[in-house]
C-alpha cells in the first residue's frame, strides 16, 4: 500500500533542471525526511507533491489512481517562509483558510480551535498575527497545513529558521503528528532527519542519490570505518596496516588512522592481535558507524 | 461558498487597512472642491486683498451641467489614478510578500480568486462614486441650481462601468508582476494612451469605452443619452471580461519563484 508514489518526476525552468528524473514513494503513516544541501531542488520537488507547480515531465500518482481532482484537497502544505495575512488574527486565519478548503463556517472554526490547541496557541488566537514571534507563526503554519485533514503533510524546512526552544517545540510536534498522518519534510540539518524521521531521501543538484529507511542507509553494509589512535605512532604502522587483508583503506588524520574495512569482525580480530603482538601503546580503538553526515557528505562530494 | 469566503476576506481587509474610509473621503473631495471654488472665486479674489481698485473681473458663473461636470472630469482623473494607487498590490502584494503560496495549496480555485478580489474592489470604488457624486449632487444643486437626480444616477452608473474597465486592467497588470509600482505605472500608461488615442481619432471609435465621460458630458448638456454610450459601455464591460479571463490564465501558468 502506498500512500503516493512518485515517477520520473522532472521539472525544468528554461535551460536549468531542477529537478531531474526522481522516483520515490511514500508509504501511510510514515514519517520521510528530503534531504539535501541548499538548491538540490528539494523546494520544488514538495511543490510538485503539494499540486501547485506543473511537472515538466513524470508522474505523481496519489492513492493507487490517478488524481483527476485537485491534489491539493489532500495535502497540507507549509511553505519554507510561511507569510499570513497579518491583520487578522490566528484564529481567524485558520477559519479563513479552512473555508477556502471546503470547509463550512462551523466546521472551521471547530477544527481551528482544535487545532490552535494543538499547537500550543489557543491563548494567542486572539491576537493579530503581525505580534506573534517566529516559533508561534511556524506552528500556525503548521495548524494551517492540517485544516482540512490532509492525508499527507508536507512540511518544507520546518525547523531550518527556528531557534533551539522553536526548533524543539515544532519536532515534538512532528513527532506527535506522525501518529495519525504521512508527513514528508525536508531539511539540511542532518539531526533532524535522524531524530523524527524513518526514512529519508537524499537529493543532490536534482537527482535522488539515496533513499530508504534511516537505520539501513546509515549502515553501510559492507564498509565501515575503524578509528585508531596511539600513545606513540609506531614505525612503519601504515605499511603493516595495509598488511591485513581486510583492510581495505588507511587514511592518516591529526589522532590517528581511520582504516575503512571490509568485514568489521575479521578486520577487528586482526587488529587487536597485531596490536597485542607489537605490543603498541593503544589509546583508541572505535568502531563507527557512518552517520547521516559521512552519507551526506559521501553522496554529495562524490 | 469560496468565493464568498475570499470576497469577504477582502472587504474585511480593506475596512481594516481604513480603504472604506479614505477612498469615499478623497472622492468627495475631488467631487467637491472644483464646483465649489469655482462658486466661490470672485470672493475668494476679493477677500484676497492684492487687486488693484477698479480692478473688476467678470467671471462667467457656471450652468448647472459644467458645474456637475466638474466633478465628473475630477473623478474621471484624480479619482482613476486612486483607483489605481488603491488597487495596485490587491494580487501583487500577495504574491509577493509569500502569502500567496500558502493560499495557493489550499484547493482555491483562480476563477474565484480573481474575481472575488475584483468585485470586491469594485463595491469599494462603486461605493465611493456613488456617495462623492451624490455629494457634489447636492452642493452643485444648493449653489448652482435644479438638476435632476435621474440624470445624476444615470450618468453614475455609466461612469462605474468605466471604472470596471480601468479596475479590470489594473487586475490584469497585477497577475504579471510583483511589483506594485509597476503594476501602477503600467495601468496607468495604458489609461493615459487608451483616452489620448479615443480622444485624437474619437470620430473613428465612437465605440471606445474611454469616450464614456464625454457621452455623459453630452448627456447633461442635452438630457438625451448618446446612442454610443451603450456601445462603449459594452466594449468597457467586454474588454473586463478579457482582462479579467487574462489575469485568470496568466496566474494559472505562472511559475513561483
Amino acid at each position: 500500500m502506498t500512500l503516493i508514489s512518485v515517477e520520473q518526476l522532472t521539472k525544468t525552468y528554461q535551460s536549468t533542471t531542477v529537478v531531474d528524473h526522481i522516483t520515490f514513494s511514500l508509504e501511510p503513516g510514515k514519517c520521510v525526511a528530503l534531504l539535501g544541501p541548499n538548491g538540490a531542488g528539494k523546494t520544488t520537488t514538495l511543490r510538485m507533491l503539494a499540486g501547485f507547480i506543473k511537472p515538466t515531465s513524470g508522474e505523481i500518482v496519489f492513492d493507487e489512481k490517478r488524481f483527476t481532482k485537485d491534489v491539493r484537497r489532500y495535502v497540507g502544505y507549509l511553505p519554507q517562509y510561511p507569510v499570513f495575512h497579518n491583520w487578522m488574527s490566528g484564529e481567524e486565519f485558520l477559519i479563513y483558510v479552512g473555508q477556502l478548503s471546503h470547509l463550512s463556517k462551523k466546521e472551521a472554526k471547530e477544527k481551528a480551535n482544535e487545532l490552535l490547541d494543538l499547537v500550543n496557541l489557543i491563548d494567542a488566537k486572539k491576537q493579530r498575527i503581525s505580534k506573534y514571534s517566529g516559533g508561534m507563526k511556524q506552528r500556525l503554519g503548521i495548524a494551517q497545513a492540517l485544516i482540512h485533514d490532509p492525508k499527507l503533510i508536507i512540511l518544507d524546512e520546518p525547523v531550518s529558521s527556528l531557534d533551539p526552544i522553536g526548533r524543539r517545540e515544532v519536532l515534538n510536534l512532528i513527532r506527535e503528528l506522525k501518529k495519525d498522518a504521512t508527513i514528508l519534510f525536508s531539511t539540511h540539518i542532518l539531526n533532524d532527519a535522524e531524530e523524527v524521521s524513518e526514512e529519508i531521501l537524499l537529493l543532490h543538484k536534482g537527482k535522488m542519490i539515496k533513499q530508504g529507511a534511516i537505520d539501513e542507509v546509515s549502515e553501510t553494509k559492507d564498509t565501515t570505518a575503524i578509528h585508531l589512535a596511539f600513545f606513540e605512532e609506531p614505525k612503519f604502522i601504515e605499511e603493516r596496516l595495509k598488511e591485513i587483508d581486510s583492510v581495505f583503506k588507511v587514511n592518516r588524520q591529526d589522532d590517528g588512522f581511520i582504516l575503512t574495512v571490509h568485514n568489521v569482525k575479521a578486520a577487528r580480530n586482526q587488529l587487536l592481535d597485531l596490536i597485542k603482538h607489537e605490543e603498541w601503546e593503544l589509546t583508541k580503538f572505535e568502531v563507527a558507524t557512518s552517520s547521516l553526515e559521512d552519507i551526506f557528505m559521501k553522496a554529495v562530494t562524490d | 461558498m469560496q468565493w464568498q469566503t475570499i470576497f469577504k476576506k477582502e472587504l474585511t481587509e480593506n475596512w481594516r487597512n481604513f480603504k472604506w474610509i479614505w477612498v469615499p473621503i478623497v472622492f468627495i473631495i475631488f467631487a467637491v472642491m472644483d464646483p465649489v471654488t469655482t462658486y466661490y472665486l470672485p470672493i475668494i479674489l476679493e477677500s484676497a486683498g492684492n487687486m488693484p481698485d477698479g480692478a473688476s473681473f467678470d467671471i462667467p458663473i457656471p450652468s448647472v451641467a459644467e458645474a456637475m461636470l466638474m466633478s465628473f472630469n475630477e473623478l474621471g482623473v484624480l479619482g482613476v489614478l486612486i483607483a489605481v494607487v488603491a488597487s495596485m498590490g490587491i494580487v501583487s502584494k500577495e504574491v509577493k510578500s509569500g502569502v500567496y503560496e500558502l493560499i495557493l495549496s489550499k484547493p482555491v480555485s483562480f476563477t474565484n480568486y480573481i474575481t472575488a478580489k475584483y468585485t470586491a474592489m469594485l463595491s469599494l470604488l462603486a461605493f465611493s462614486l456613488v456617495i462623492s457624486l451624490l455629494v457634489g449632487w447636492y452642493y452643485v444643486t444648493v449653489l448652482y441650481g435644479e438638476l435632476s437626480i435621474t440624470q445624476l444616477i444615470v450618468s453614475t452608473s455609466f461612469f462605474i462601468i468605466y471604472f470596471m474597465l480601468i479596475l479590470g486592467i489594473v487586475m490584469l497588470f497585477n497577475s504579471f508582476f510583483k511589483s506594485q509600482g509597476l503594476v501602477a505605472f503600467l495601468s496607468i500608461i495604458t489609461i493615459i494612451a487608451l483616452n489620448t488615442i479615443s480622444s485624437i481619432y474619437s470620430h473613428v471609435l465612437t465605440w471606445s469605452p474611454a469616450l464614456i465621460s464625454d457621452y455623459i458630458g453630452l448627456y447633461f448638456f442635452s438630457g438625451e443619452l448618446e446612442s454610443e454610450i451603450w456601445l462603449s459601455s459594452a466594449v468597457a464591460v467586454a474588454l473586463t471580461v478579457l482582462c479579467l479571463a487574462i489575469a485568470v490564465t496568466t496566474l494559472k501558468n505562472r511559475a513561483l519563484d
